[in-house]
């Protein structure tokens, strides 16, 4: 240092560089002088050395404070810079967007980052029973104890009083990052309340079967819309995404309530078969009602058709009768056989005595092997 | 003694900071602060941002997190007005509204804050459950449901007291979880059982005679149809005969030839497809087979 005393030999200056070697040793009067002062030398150099190290680390501190204010917002994220604890800016302004920024190191700014990009989720913690990492692992359910202990095993209370197992699994976006981030001290936390609150809500309304089987999905949409309700109403500043919700039969009614669906479905099928024999019937009969009643037409159009032709022959004919009548009648008889022996399959003529007439009626014995046997 | 200019710069710098640590504090934008001024109330600070105050022992600053605070305890047992038993657990959350009052009863210490809120909230469920039955927890009718209205009663009990008292308000309150006791989910369990049995036995007997009645239905409509198709069927034939009744006048002249014009068409009728007649020779016109014609029929 610059106040050491001043005794021969001098000590060189602090920037005068490492100090030279005496070149001849002291006499020995000055012996302890000469040792004082050798020490007060080497005292100041140290002293000396450690100064400029610590004013290379200063400068280098200062630097790393500068440059400690830059800083990357990431693509899924934003940041809020705050002023001696205020946020900067007003509304979108106050979020910067992903890139390079700059601020002062703290306690002058302070960066929140947002996570704003990512899908977040949370689950009811109240309405399923009790998992081990075991039953997780092997997707196992409990067993059935005949009761349930309120303090470990989750469940809801339906509308008709009974009891069944919902997990909620609510996804969500950030939509409001500053009142998400600064408005709740554990957002997760409200929100799994508000999901637990969502899925007693909702099971208050829905009886077993139907939140269970019947309306399962008007029973999610319950548990979603209670969810909704409530963010909004307290501002969380998030947006719900597509969510899930399970409901399952407590493991003590399991198996009644399995048994129960079976013989809905068996019930189900057996009327379902039965209309299915209805429909087929009813349609059966009628197309057979119009086969009746076409063949109605028909045997009336015949009849009319039929009496009115035999009616015009016979005005043609009444006159050539009535000339002679029995030739008339023996011209038409043979020329109506003629017609009627020419039709038929086979003709036997008889002796005109004869003691014994066998007929073999069965004509045609082909055509009766053939028949289908009902 | 000589200064080194940076040496005393960086002094100066130093001590400024320390000045300024002294009579400097900011707020954040999550807290709110209380500046004492040897221990009494000076004011406080709501709003974020930089504040002065006066140094160390004159005064003082209290920051609190002025969030909003999830708060839940117990799952406790209570008694409805129809005298059922049931587990409810209720959450809330808060927030200091008065950080002064908030200061004063609790020194700024949350937990003893929330043990305080404790007892208004048990005070709260307790007295809002009584007064109603569990079909207001539960129903299947909506219009019997008075969910919404059980939180709101409790909401409305204790946001006053919390808020006077505490200097704390409560910007939400829902319930968390409702239950039965150990003992009672035993007996829902072998009702519900029950239950499923009766329907079990109400659903085989249903689906059979649910498939009777609707077969039975099916062949009456078979039925109905068929015999309305008849009946229609026979007024057409009965119009048909009418009408051929009509026509069958113009044979009324000549009854003997009209009889024998029927018998010759009923007649080719009857041996129009695949007959086999048997004849013998007196018949017409195999009668000629049978007595060779004279010359004088012949001629």
């Amino acid at each position: 240092m610059n106040d050491a005393p001043e005794t021969p030999p001098q000590p060189p200056p602090a920037d005068a560089g490492p100090p030279q070697a005496p070149e001849a040793p002291a006499p020995a009067a000055h012996a302890p002088g000469t040792f004082e002062d050798a020490s007060s030398q080497a005292l100041s150099e140290a002293l000396h050395s450690s100064f400029r190290v610590i004013k290379v680390f200063m400068i280098g501190l200062t630097l790393l404070f500068l440059c400690s204010g830059m800083f990357i917002v990431e693509p899924n994220e934003v940041v809020v810079k705050l002023l001696f604890g205020k946020p900067e800016g007003t509304g979108k302004d106050q979020l910067l967007q992903p890139g390079w920024h700059w601020a002062w190191p703290y306690p002058i700014n302070e960066k929140v980052r947002i996570k704003v990009g990512q899908s977040h989720t949370v689950s009811s913690t109240t309405g399923w029973y009790q998992v081990t990492p075991e039953m997780a692992a092997a997707n196992a359910q409990p067993q059935a104890l005949g009761y349930l202990r309120p303090e470990a095993d989750g469940y809801t209370l339906t509308a008709d009083g009974n009891i069944i197992h919902v997990r909620a699994t609510i996804k969500y976006r950030i939509t409001d990052p500053i009142q998400y981030a600064f408005g709740f001290t554990n957002v997760t936390e409200v929100l799994t309340n508000i999901v637990n609150n969502a899925i007693f809500h909702a099971s208050a309304r829905f009886t077993a079967d139907q939140a269970l089987y019947k309306e399962k999905t008007a029973f999610r949409d319950a548990v979603i819309a209670r969810v909704q309700e409530k963010i909004e109403a307290h501002e969380v500043g998030i947006a719900l995404e597509p969510s899930d919700v399970e409901t399952v039969a407590a493991a003590d009614v399991r198996d009644a309530f399995e048994k129960v669906n079976q013989m809905e479905q068996a019930r189900s099928s057996e009327i379902s078969r039965a209309r299915s024999y209805q429909e087929e019937l009813v349609n059966t009969a009628l197309g057979q009602s119009n086969a009746i009643v076409n063949a109605g037409l028909v045997s009336s159009n015949r009849i009319v058709s039929g009496v009115q032709a035999a009616a015009l022959a016979f005005d043609d004919q009444l006159p050539q009768y009535v000339e002679n009548p029995r030739l008339f009648q023996e011209r038409l008889l043979a020329a109506r056989l003629q017609r009627v022996l020419t039709n038929t399959n086979a003709k036997f003529l008889l002796p005109e005595e004869f003691s014994e007439l066998r007929l073999q009626l069965s004509r045609e014995p082909e055509s009766r092997e053939s028949t289908p046997i009902p | 003694m000589k200064y080194h200019p940076v040496t005393l710069v960086t002094g100066l710098v130093v001590a400024a900071i320390f000045a300024a640590m002294l009579v400097c504090f900011q707020v954040r934008q999550t807290e709110v602060a209380v500046v004492t001024t040897f221990g009494r109330f000076s004011r406080t600070i709501d709003k974020p941002g930089f504040n002065l105050r006066l140094p160390w022992p004159i005064q003082s600053v209290h920051r609190f997190d002025n969030r909003v605070r999830n708060f839940e305890r117990k799952y406790e047992q209570v008694t409805t007005r129809d005298a059922r038993l049931i587990l409810i657990d209720v959450f809330l959350g808060w927030k200091i509204k008065d950080a002064r009052v908030f200061l004063e009863r609790f020194g700024g210490d949350q937990m003893m804050a929330e043990e305080r809120l404790e007892g208004i909230l048990r005070d709260a469920k307790n007295g809002v459950v009584g007064q109603h039955p569990l079909s207001d927890f539960i129903s299947p009718n909506p219009s019997e449901l008075r969910f919404d209205a059980i939180e709101k009663e409790m909401l409305a009990s204790v946001k006053p007291k919390a808020l006077e008292n505490y200097g704390v308000e409560v910007v939400l309150l829902g319930i968390k979880q409702i239950g039965l006791p150990q003992s009672i989910t035993e007996k829902v369990f072998e009702r519900m059982k029950a239950e499923r049995d009766q329907l079990v036995k109400q659903f085989q007997g249903e689906g059979a005679g649910e498939a009777i009645r609707i077969r039975s239905e099916a062949d009456l409509r078979r039925d109905q149809i068929l015999a309305e198709a008849e009946a229609k069927a026979t007024v057409i034939r009965g119009n048909a005969e009418q009408q051929a009744a009509r026509a069958l006048r113009t044979f009324e002249q000549n009854p003997e030839l009209a009889v024998f014009l029927l018998k010759l068409d009923a007649l080719e009728q009857a041996l129009k497809e695949r007959s086999t007649l048997v004849v013998d020779t007196r018949t017409p016109p195999f009668d000629l087979l049978r007595t060779p014609p004279t010359p004088a029929t012949s001629k």
